[in-house]
């Protein structure tokens, strides 16, 4: 019985008891997890809001791309618990801390992706494009960067999961999310329950915000589902010319 | 370009040499396009060809030389509007696959900031004029195939109805058969808007079909001749130019010259048995015909029945020989 084998990990008393209502200090499962997705965001938001210009920037001028990418990728290296420690005499015990490591480890994953789009962009077109008469600013809003959008999202994707796995390590300082359960239930002598329900959201969430951005991207991107119908449609007669 | 008409674009010794090139890609290149006139671009790769297009709308800037439209030099003129007002079709389309057909068509249009029911309605003036279904228009260039694909590209470099058109091997792309009828569509557009267009293309017959005049280029972008079709075929200047235009000199020549532009023989002339051919056909035609039926000549008749002459091998034997 599922039921049964869930009983063993799960304390449901805790959980009732920690769902909404918690005395002040002790953040409850619904405000830690607004606070996960809330770090998570601005994580997002900020690190897409920064790496956009820099990966235009790194795309158009060669001389660009290398400092930043070794810029990023050693930001990325830092193990997260060090980069926390690190900002500790700098920012403090704030959610500073929490935040400018979060957006760090965004900026190599989104400025690759947004350069890697940007040079995904079909040269024919460009061409045709400035053929025509577009200014440079007409050809990045209306050409280069709706074509670059599947290899920016893809970023944005993996940055969203990865954020929110690591939102749980701001735990240490008092900025977690849902990462304050593990570590308390970690500190009670591994409560399973308080480790589980961390875990469990944790993914929950990060798939759920998988699933958000695929569907805005597709929202976004009317002109790649008709191809995805297309080839599909193509692909019916291929199969009743086989059979046939 | 008859002696009457004008100028519309003018090459003065142009140069462009790529940075780390041996040699230039076109070397001191000088010629006149006049208005209406459709002016061919001919020559194996490396010619120069595309070079010598692109500097024409500053999609490749000179090294030496000037260019000018309508007696403005190119580069006194703003390098947007400039290309604004000149249509632009590539062999690969390059049809911005975010953006529907119709959006597509109208992307200059609206670059230039027309009022949107103006847009909707030269989109519709153009997709008639290409023959294109207005259901298309809804449509993702991915969703079209390859020859209405080269005919959205051309209904797009037409929309802001521009005076001059630069087209680098536009129909290269698709087979034969669509080639033939996209060719047929366009000179016939073409006699209805007069453009001036400069036209690339690595095939002789494309250029023999479309030209008013043919630019013979070697390797290095150096001008061999530059003349009609009929006088290129008739009396190559040089060996590269020979050689170029290929072995069939003489047919490709009979396919140029129409039966009625010949003097025929009056009706009833022996020598043609059965065989019949009208006066629009082209005399390669009437020659094919004459030698599938094993005679020495042909009756000339047209669609109304009227019998208008017999045409014999001599007669197209002294043309070859003019």
């Amino acid at each position: 019985m599922t039921r049964g084998l869930l009983a063993e990990f799960i304390n449901w008393t805790w959980v009732r008891e920690n769902f909404a209502n918690t005395p002040p200090g002790t953040p409850s499962i619904v405000s830690a997890t607004i606070q996960h997705i809330e770090l998570a965001l601005i994580a997002v938001v900020v690190g897409t809001a920064i790496s956009l210009p820099l990966g235009i920037w790194a795309y158009r001028r060669h001389a660009v791309y290398v400092p930043v990418t070794v810029v990023s990728g050693l930001l990325y290296t830092v193990p997260s618990l060090a980069l926390f420690v690190l900002l500790i005499p700098i920012t403090g015990l704030s959610v500073w801390t929490v935040e400018i490591g979060l957006v760090s480890y965004t900026l190599l994953i989104l400025i690759r992706n947004v350069v890697a789009g940007l040079a995904s962009v079909p040269a024919d077109v460009k061409d045709a494009a400035r053929g025509m008469g577009m200014t440079k600013r007409q050809l990045l809003w209306r050409v280069e960067l709706p074509l670059a959008l599947p290899v920016i999202v893809a970023g944005v994707r993996v940055a969203t999961v990865s954020s929110i796995a690591l939102v749980t390590v701001g735990a240490v300082i008092g900025f977690g999310g849902l990462g304050y359960f593990i570590l308390d239930g970690l500190n009670r002598y591994f409560f399973k329950t308080e480790i589980l329900v961390g875990i469990v959201l944790s993914v929950i969430l990060a798939l759920l915000a998988d699933a958000i951005v695929v569907w805005t991207q597709r929202l976004l991107m009317p002109w790649s589902r008709r191809d995805r119908r297309k080839q599909q449609a193509a692909r019916i007669p291929d199969v009743a010319r086989e059979t046939a | 370009m008859g002696p009457m008409a004008t100028t519309m674009i003018s090459l003065r010794n142009v140069t462009k040499q790529f940075p780390n090139a041996s040699a230039p890609a076109v070397g001191g290149l000088s010629l006149d396009v006049g208005e209406g006139e459709t002016l061919v671009l001919v020559g194996p790769s490396g010619c120069g060809k595309t070079t010598a297009l692109r500097m024409i709308n500053r999609l490749i800037e000179p090294t030496s030389g000037t260019i000018e439209i309508s007696g403005r030099d190119t580069r006194a003129i703003d390098v947007v509007e400039l290309r604004r007002g000149i249509g632009y079709v590539i062999q690969s389309v390059g049809l911005l696959p975010h953006r529907t057909v119709g959006d597509n068509i109208g992307t200059v249009p609206r670059l230039l900031g027309w009022e949107p029911s103006s847009v909707e309605e030269r989109t519709h003036e153009l997709t008639e004029l290409l023959d294109l279904h207005e259901e298309l228009l809804a449509r993702y260039p991915s969703e079209l195939s390859g020859g209405q694909r080269q005919r959205v590209g051309v209904a797009r470099a037409l929309a802001a109805d521009p005076p001059i058109m630069l087209m680098d091997e536009p129909f290269a792309a698709v087979d034969p058969i669509v080639r033939a009828r996209l060719q047929e569509q366009f000179l016939d557009i073409q006699a209805r808007l007069r453009k001036t267009i400069v036209f690339v293309t690595h095939d002789v017959d494309e250029a023999i079909i479309m030209a008013d005049r043919i630019a013979i280029l070697n390797v290095g972008g150096v001008l061999e001749q530059l003349a009609s079709p009929e006088e290129i075929l008739k009396s190559p200047a040089n060996d590269f130019v020979r050689r170029f235009v290929g072995s069939e000199r003489t047919l490709k020549r009979l396919s140029l010259i129409l039966v009625e532009d010949l003097q025929l023989d009056p009706p009833g002339a022996a020598g043609a048995d059965g065989a019949v051919v009208d006066p629009r056909a082209t005399v390669r035609e009437a020659l094919d015909a004459i030698l599938a039926a094993g005679a020495t000549a042909i009756r000339v008749v047209d669609d109304t029945g009227t019998d208008r002459g017999v045409l014999t091998l001599d007669h197209i034997s002294r043309e070859v020989a003019r």
